[in-house]
């Protein structure tokens, strides 16, 4: 998938890109304050643990060219040690459900059981759509990411 | 360890003293702060080492030091406060030298680590307070990190784009015993300048007929004020400056045209509206110079060199863009201009045309010379203090007017807050540039509301002994809001009309030398006398109340819009 033609919830042409930064919360402040102080319109926002850094999986809702402008601007932080467009991003879903519908799982959504909690992930606009399929059946619902898939993590 | 600097030997136990070491291995002179409980530690330390510390009256005015100091040397300024209300007071010197693109390093005090968190007396997360408008900050919590983090907050803030860093250094941690951690200064690999760029930049460059060079503070920074001139006078091209690029190019030179924007020059303003292309060179495209940026420059092509990359396209989207140093960009595309096909001065037709353009306006100011007034105040700064003088100003319509009929003529003389806009700016930062500069003419041109705002520094700049005159234009007014107020409030003047001491006797309070100037009054003489009184001296210049900056663009809109005097 290439960052441009990645598509959210909304259909809007949105821009994935992945950091990872050190400094801990320290760090992670000082991103989220740049986000803010510079009004980078963030869709989406995933942060998680990847070994002694944090990876940051945004969504910018802008332009390529103004995403790339924000990507320079977040590079020169002190705290950011890797970012750049995130080609390979994915959503996960854990879902409670009353049936067994789940099991029908579409192309480019991958699902298991684990704990009786569903594990279901995929591309955001495909996950969108499969979960939109199962309706009815879901009970409870937590979504994470949109994240890149482990491996790339902006290095 | 051997110190080579300064040639001692020592050995640091403690990490205040792990800090003195950081500072003179950095080759620290001069720093500006006020000390305090949870900075204790590291005052204590200070007298053992050679390091000239300046008690300030007020840590606002320390960290404008620090900037004026910067500036004025290219060097990183230091300024030190204390926790809680000594660390909130930097706080608008921090987001000023942000702004401004100024190196410097800030450490605070802060309470001990057990005691972070708790409220204690003097704590303020200082910094969460100024992440959004430093370049980076830290926190040190362990003794061996504070050595190599203060080497390394000096290569942040002065890498790049330069910047403000914060050190925040718990009261504990300046107690602490601490090795001896050494620091492997980082290489920084500057951004390479990639040929065809420069190539296409020197192509429109070439194939221009009504180009303008637009200088920023970059070029300052950078030490390119050689290569912009060299490219100036082998192109033809006319230069413009922004505010804080001005006197990166001589103001007498023949190429030099003024300065844009909403108080800039009418026909500088008109030119860039004609021209086919903007070559600008370490500059950001500020509010305050395109007005509409989607009617700025709306017939150019455009080349936009910036040490930092996210600046392109920011504002304008360039033609071509550049992210790199200006020095090293622009002698790149000197050597696109070497051949004799370049001699041909294409931009003579231009140029000319420019030039019958400006007509009006100088013959404005040349009727107006000889009246009492800022005209003839800058007139008399300028050939009493002679062309080594350095002007510092502060922010309103006096900022304005010394930009506009000052000329400046020596690299770097000019500094002013711009991008911030920070009143109180000019009196401290006036004291970093007079520690820079002892031997040389220091003047501060400032507002009757904006001196007031850190006049508590004459009793500094007093026991410094700090040679440094003070023009106030005084109009009893807080003048900018006030031409606002005129222009676009039906004149309401809601709590502009400001009154001060008399500066006569405050400044005789303060064991200085002051003098009223009242329209009528000898201006020239006033001058001459201040400049002939040893040490600091205020020259208070009553002014017309209502005279007002021309022209003004009203913000957002564009030189179509453009209020001239009638």
């Amino acid at each position: 998938m290439t960052p441009e033609a990645a598509q959210g919830a909304t259909s809007t042409t949105l821009y994935p890109m992945e950091a990872r930064i050190s400094g801990g919360m320290l760090a992670l402040v000082r991103f989220l304050m740049t986000l803010q102080n510079k009004r980078m319109p963030v869709a989406r926002f995933t942060v998680g643990r990847d070994r002694d850094a944090l990876r940051i999986t945004l969504l910018l809702d802008c332009p390529p060219e103004q995403a790339r402008r924000y990507t320079e601007l977040l590079a020169g932080l002190e705290d950011v040690e890797g970012i750049q467009p995130s080609a390979d991003t994915m959503e996960v879903a854990l879902l409670k459900t009353r049936g067994d519908g789940w099991r029908e799982s579409a192309a480019g959504v991958e699902v298991h059981e684990e704990g009786g909690t569903v594990v279901a992930s995929g591309e955001p606009g495909v996950l969108d759509a499969w979960l939109a399929g199962i309706g009815d059946d879901v009970e409870d619902l937590v979504r994470l990411g949109p994240v890149a898939r482990p491996g790339n993590g902006g290095d | 360890m051997e110190n080579t600097a300064f040639n001692i030997e020592y050995m640091p136990r403690t990490g205040s003293e792990a800090m003195c070491e950081a500072l003179l291995d950095e080759g620290v002179e001069y720093m500006f702060g006020y000390p305090g409980g949870a900075i204790m530690p590291f005052y204590d330390a200070l007298p053992d080492y050679p390091l000239k510390h300046v008690l300030v009256r007020h840590e606002q005015a320390a960290a404008h030091a620090a900037d004026g100091y910067a500036r004025a040397t290219g060097r990183v300024g230091v300024c030190v406060a204390t926790s809680g209300p000594g660390a909130t007071n930097i706080v608008t010197g921090l987001a000023t030298a942000q702004m401004d693109s100024v190196p410097l390093v800030a450490i605070t005090g802060q309470v001990g680590r057990p005691a972070m968190g708790k409220d204690s007396f003097q704590e303020t997360n200082v910094m969460g307070m100024t992440l959004p408008f430093t370049k980076h900050s830290f926190l040190v919590e362990d003794p061996n990190e504070l050595y190599p983090t203060m080497r390394r907050a000096f290569e942040i803030a002065r890498s790049g784009r330069p910047g403000p860093v914060l050190v925040d250094v718990p009261k504990d941690v300046q107690f602490a015993a601490c090795e001896h951690n050494g620091y492997r200064r980082l290489k920084e690999v500057p951004r390479p300048v990639a040929g065809p760029a420069l190539e296409a930049a020197a192509a429109l460059l070439r194939k221009a007929r009504r180009p303008l060079i637009l200088a920023g503070h970059g070029v300052t920074l950078s030490a390119a004020e050689m290569e912009l001139m060299l490219l100036a006078e082998r192109t033809g091209v006319p230069v413009v400056t922004t505010l804080l690029g001005i006197s990166a190019f001589p103001e007498d030179h023949e190429l030099y045209i003024g300065w844009p924007g909403m108080h800039g020059d009418a026909s500088v303003n008109r030119a860039i509206d004609k021209s086919d292309l903007l070559f600008a060179v370490g500059m950001r495209f500020d509010d305050r110079i395109t007005g509409a940026a989607h009617k700025f420059a709306p017939n150019a092509k455009v080349v936009h060199i910036d040490v930092d990359p996210s600046e392109l396209g920011k504002v304008i989207r360039p033609t071509v863009g550049i992210a790199a140093d200006a020095k090293a960009t622009l002698r790149g595309i000197l050597a696109h201009f070497e051949g004799a096909e370049d001699r041909e001065d294409r931009c003579a037709p231009w140029r000319a045309e420019i030039a019958e353009s400006q007509e009006p306006e100088k013959a404005r100011v040349e009727e107006a010379r000889d009246d009492y007034g800022p005209i003839r105040i800058m007139d008399a700064i300028k050939s009493t203090a002679g062309p080594e003088v350095r002007l510092v100003t502060d922010v309103g319509q006096h900022q304005m007017w010394a930009a506009k009929f000052f000329e400046f003529t020596k690299k770097n003389s000019h500094i002013t807050s711009g991008g911030l806009g920070t009143m109180g700016f000019a009196l401290p930062a006036a004291m970093g540039v007079a520690f820079a500069y002892p031997e040389e003419p220091v003047w501060v041109v400032a507002g009757d509301g904006g001196i007031q705002m850190n006049i508590q520094e004459l009793a500094t700049i007093r026991d410094q002994g700090l040679n440094i005159k003070v023009a106030i234009l005084n109009n009893g007014y807080l003048g900018m809001v006030r031409q606002w107020q005129q222009f676009f409030h039906n004149r309401r003047y809601s709590e502009t009309p400001m009154t001060g001491p008399d500066y006569e006797q405050f400044t005789a309070a303060y064991g200085l030398n002051g003098r009223t100037v009242r329209p009528g009054d000898d201006v020239e003489g006033a001058v001459r006398w201040a400049q002939e009184t040893p040490g600091c001296v205020i020259l208070d210049f009553h002014i017309d109340p209502e005279a007002n900056v021309y022209p003004m663009i009203p913000s957002g809109m564009s030189v179509h819009e453009m209020i001239e005097e009638e």
